[in-house]
C-alpha cells in the first residue's frame, strides 16, 4: 500500500512536470507551434482550385471562399479539440470525445428529427436541433455512467459507442421510414467544400465558447479530480458538470449543423498535449487549440490536393491520421501498465 | 386534416373495388388461357422471354417503367414504394404491396401475390436470380442496361434502354400503338435538344444533395453523365478517373467557378426524396452561391433543374420532359 502510493506520487509529479513554469506560455516550442499553424494557414488561403492570381476575379474569390474556408478550419479545429479536452476532464476518462461517447450520433439524430418534422429547415433550426439532442444525449451518457461505475478506461468509450450505434440505428430506421438516408449520408462525411461568404459565420458562436472554458478553465480542471475532491475544494459538481455538457453540446451541434462530422480530433489533440504537458487545462488550452487548427488544417488541405481539382471529404483524411493515433495511444497506454 | 380523412377513405373504397374488378377478371383471364397459348416474346438482358399478354398478376420494380405502367392504368401487386416518386398512384393505392427499398428489400412479399409476371431493373437488378428462384412460374423480365464506366456507349445504351423497354411493354400491356407514340416523342425531344446546342458552350452537370454538390462525371452514371455522350455536350471539366456513382465528386463551388461552365445542369437528389410542395434547397446552393455569381452560367441564367422527381422516377416520360426543357432553356 506504502510502496503503491509512492509511485503513485512520483507518476504525479512526472505527469506535472512543467507546473513551475506555468505563467510562462510563450515558451519556444509554443512559438514554433505558432508558426506552424501560421504557416498552415498561409498555405490553406492559397490551395485551392480557383486561380486566384490569374483572375480577374481573383481577389473577390479570395475572401469568397478562401478566408470562410481558413477561418472555420481553424474555428472548428480549435473547438472539436476543446471539447474533447473538456469531456476527457468531467468523464476522468482519456479515451472519451464526442464520436466515443454518441454525441455526434444524438447530433445527427436531431437533425433528421428537424428534418422530419420541418420541410426544408433553415440552418438555425437545424443547429437547435441538433444541439438539443447532443444535450441530452450527452445527459444520459452521463446518468449512465454514474449509475455503472465503470471505472476501467477502456470500458467507458466502448459504452459510449455502444450507444452511438443504438442512436444510429435508431437513426438509420428513421431516416428509412422517412426515405432521407442518403442525404443524412451526404451530410454526416464531414467536408468543408462548400464553405463560403454568408455560410460559415454561425461558426463565430465557437469563439464565444472557447473564451467561456478558459474562463471557466480551473473549474473544470477541479472536476477532473473526482466529484470528492472537487466538492472538497469548494466547486459544485453538478452545475460544472452540467456546464460542461452545455458546452459539448453547443460546439457539436454548431460543428455538425454547418460542416458535419469531424471524427477523432477531440480525442487525439487533447492526448497529444497531455503527454507532453500534464494535465492543468489553462495552461493547455492554448496549445489544445492550437494542435487542433494545426491538425485540422493540415488535412484539409491533404483533402483539397490529393484528387484535385475534386476534393476528399476531410473527415475522410482525418479519420485515418486519427484511428492511427488512437491505436498508438492504446497501445502506448498498455505498455504503461 | 379532415379533408385528408376523406380522400383516405375513398382511396379504400377504390382500391376495395378495384380488388373486386381485379379478381373477376382473373377468372376471365383464366379462362381464356385455357385457349391459345397467347404470349410474346420479349428480349431483355438475359436473352428471350415468354411473357403472357395482358398479365394480370404484376409486380414491378423498375422505376424506369413505373410512370409508363400507370400511365397506362396497368394494376400492380407489389412495388417498392420506399424508392417511388411520393405522387406515384401506386404509391398511393393501399392494395398495391410494398416491397421497400433496394437495400433491403422484402423479397418474399413477391413470391406471396404470386405474380405472372415480375419487372426487373434498375435498382433491383442484383436481386434478378433471387426473384427467379422464388417465383419459377411467373415470366421474369429484367430491364436494366450498363450506364456505369464500363459501358462503351452509356448514352446510347441509355436511350436504346428506355425506348426497348417501352415498345417491350407495349406489346405485353397491348398498348404497341402508346408505345410507339412514346418513343417517337422521346427521338423528336432528343432532335431538339441536337438542334438546339450549339455545339460548342461548355456544359456541367451536377448532382446536389443534402447542401453538397457532386460532380457528376461527362459520359456514364446517373442522369447528366450519359447526355455527354447523347448530345455531344462539351464537359466544362474533363478529369480523368472521376467516380461516376449516383453521387458524385465532391467538388468545391472554387472548382466549378474555375471551370467557369456556360450550362449547370442541376439534378437535386433531395427533392426526389422530400415532398414536392417544398423549396428546392439545391436552388440555393447553386443560385444564391456567393462564389458561383461570376460565372458564365449563373450571370445567363443557363442552369436548368431536372424534373424534381428525376431520381425516383427516371422514366422515359421524365426524360421526355427533362429534354424539352433543355431544348428550350438551350434555344433561348
Amino acid at each position: 500500500m506504502f510502496l503503491n502510493f509512492k509511485t503513485k506520487e512520483r507518476g504525479a509529479g512526472v505527469s506535472q512536470p512543467l507546473r513551475l513554469h506555468r505563467s510562462k506560455l510563450w515558451t519556444k516550442s509554443f512559438v514554433f507551434l505558432c508558426v506552424c499553424v501560421i504557416i498552415l494557414g498561409l498555405i490553406s488561403l492559397f490551395t485551392g482550385a480557383y486561380d486566384i492570381v490569374g483572375q480577374d476575379d481573383g481577389l473577390q474569390m479570395f475572401f469568397i471562399t478562401r478566408v470562410p474556408r481558413t477561418l472555420s478550419l481553424m474555428l472548428t479545429g480549435a473547438a472539436m479539440s476543446m471539447t474533447g479536452l473538456v469531456m476527457q476532464l468531467i468523464t476522468q476518462n482519456r479515451l472519451v470525445e464526442p464520436t466515443s461517447t454518441g454525441t455526434i450520433e444524438w447530433a445527427g439524430l436531431g437533425l433528421l428529427m428537424v428534418y422530419v418534422v420541418f420541410p426544408a429547415p433553415s440552418l438555425v433550426l437545424r443547429m437547435g436541433g441538433a444541439i438539443l439532442f447532443s444535450f441530452v444525449g450527452t445527459m444520459i451518457f452521463f446518468l449512465f455512467l454514474r449509475r455503472v461505475r465503470l471505472r476501467s478506461s477502456l470500458i467507458v468509450p466502448i459504452v459510449g459507442m455502444m450507444l452511438g450505434a443504438v442512436i444510429s440505428a435508431f437513426s438509420t430506421f428513421i431516416g428509412l421510414a422517412f426515405q432521407m438516408t442518403q442525404s443524412i449520408e451526404g451530410w454526416f462525411v464531414g467536408s468543408f467544400a462548400n464553405v463560403q461568404m454568408g455560410r460559415y459565420e454561425t461558426l463565430w458562436i465557437i469563439l464565444a465558447v472557447v473564451i467561456f472554458v478558459y474562463v471557466y478553465a480551473d473549474r473544470l480542471t477541479l472536476v477532473g479530480l473526482g466529484e470528492d475532491i472537487a466538492t472538497n475544494l469548494g466547486v459544485n459538481y453538478n452545475t460544472v458538470i452540467l456546464l460542461g455538457v452545455a458546452t459539448i453540446s453547443l460546439v457539436v451541434g454548431v460543428v455538425s449543423a454547418v460542416i458535419g462530422n469531424l471524427p477523432f480530433l477531440g480525442l487525439i489533440v487533447p492526448n497529444i498535449v497531455s503527454l507532453a504537458r500534464g494535465d492543468d487545462l489553462r495552461s493547455n488550452l492554448p496549445w489544445v487549440c492550437l494542435l487542433g487548427m494545426g491538425i485540422i488544417t493540415a488535412c484539409d488541405i491533404i483533402s483539397r490536393t490529393l484528387i484535385m481539382p475534386f476534393e476528399v471529404p476531410v473527415s475522410l483524411i482525418l479519420g485515418t491520421f486519427g484511428s492511427f493515433v488512437f491505436i498508438v495511444l492504446i497501445l502506448k497506454q498498455r505498455r504503461n501498465r | 386534416m379532415k379533408k385528408f380523412k376523406l380522400s383516405k377513405l375513398v382511396l379504400i373504397a377504390l382500391s376495395l373495388m378495384m380488388m373486386l374488378t381485379a379478381c373477376g377478371n382473373q377468372n376471365d383471364a383464366n379462362n381464356s388461357n385455357g385457349g391459345q397459348g397467347s404470349t410474346v416474346d420479349i428480349t431483355d438482358v438475359h436473352g428471350v422471354v415468354s411473357v403472357p399478354i395482358n398479365p394480370k398478376r404484376v409486380v414491378a420494380l423498375d422505376n424506369r417503367t413505373f410512370e409508363t405502367l400507370s400511365d397506362w392504368k396497368i394494376e400492380l401487386k407489389a412495388a417498392p414504394k420506399d424508392v417511388m416518386p411520393s405522387d406515384s398512384t401506386y404509391v398511393l393505392d393501399e392494395s398495391v404491396q410494398n416491397i421497400g427499398n433496394h437495400r433491403e428489400p422484402n423479397l418474399e412479399i413477391i413470391a406471396a401475390v404470386n405474380p405472372d409476371l415480375v419487372i426487373v431493373g434498375q435498382r433491383f437488378a442484383s436481386y434478378y436470380d433471387q426473384i427467379k428462384e422464388l417465383v419459377p412460374n411467373a415470366a421474369v423480365v429484367d430491364f436494366s442496361f450498363d450506364v456505369s464506366k464500363d459501358a462503351a456507349t452509356p448514352g446510347k445504351n441509355l436511350v436504346n434502354g428506355l425506348k426497348d423497354s417501352t415498345i417491350a411493354l407495349g406489346k405485353i400491356f397491348s398498348k404497341e400503338l402508346e408505345a410507339n407514340k412514346l418513343v417517337s416523342d422521346f427521338d423528336d425531344a432528343i432532335e431538339s435538344v441536337n438542334k438546339a446546342y450549339n455545339g460548342t458552350d461548355t456544359v456541367m452537370g451536377v448532382i446536389v444533395s443534402g447542401g453538397n454538390i457532386g460532380y457528376a462525371a461527362p459520359g456514364s452514371g446517373r442522369v447528366w453523365g450519359p447526355m455527354f455522350e447523347i448530345f455531344n455536350w462539351k464537359p466544362a471539366l474533363d478529369v480523368d478517373n472521376s467516380t461516376s456513382d449516383h453521387q458524385g465528386d465532391d467538388i468545391s463551388v472554387e472548382a466549378i467557378a474555375q471551370s467557369n461552365p456556360q450550362w449547370v445542369f442541376v439534378l437535386d437528389r433531395d427533392a426526389a426524396t422530400s415532398d414536392a410542395s417544398q423549396a428546392v434547397p439545391a436552388q440555393d446552393v447553386i443560385n444564391n452561391a456567393p462564389a458561383l455569381q461570376n460565372i458564365d452560367a449563373i450571370k445567363a441564367n443557363h442552369v436548368v433543374y431536372a424534373p424534381k422527381d428525376t431520381y425516383t422516377n427516371e422514366s422515359i416520360q421524365t426524360y421526355l420532359e427533362l429534354f424539352n426543357n433543355l431544348a428550350k432553356a438551350l434555344a433561348e
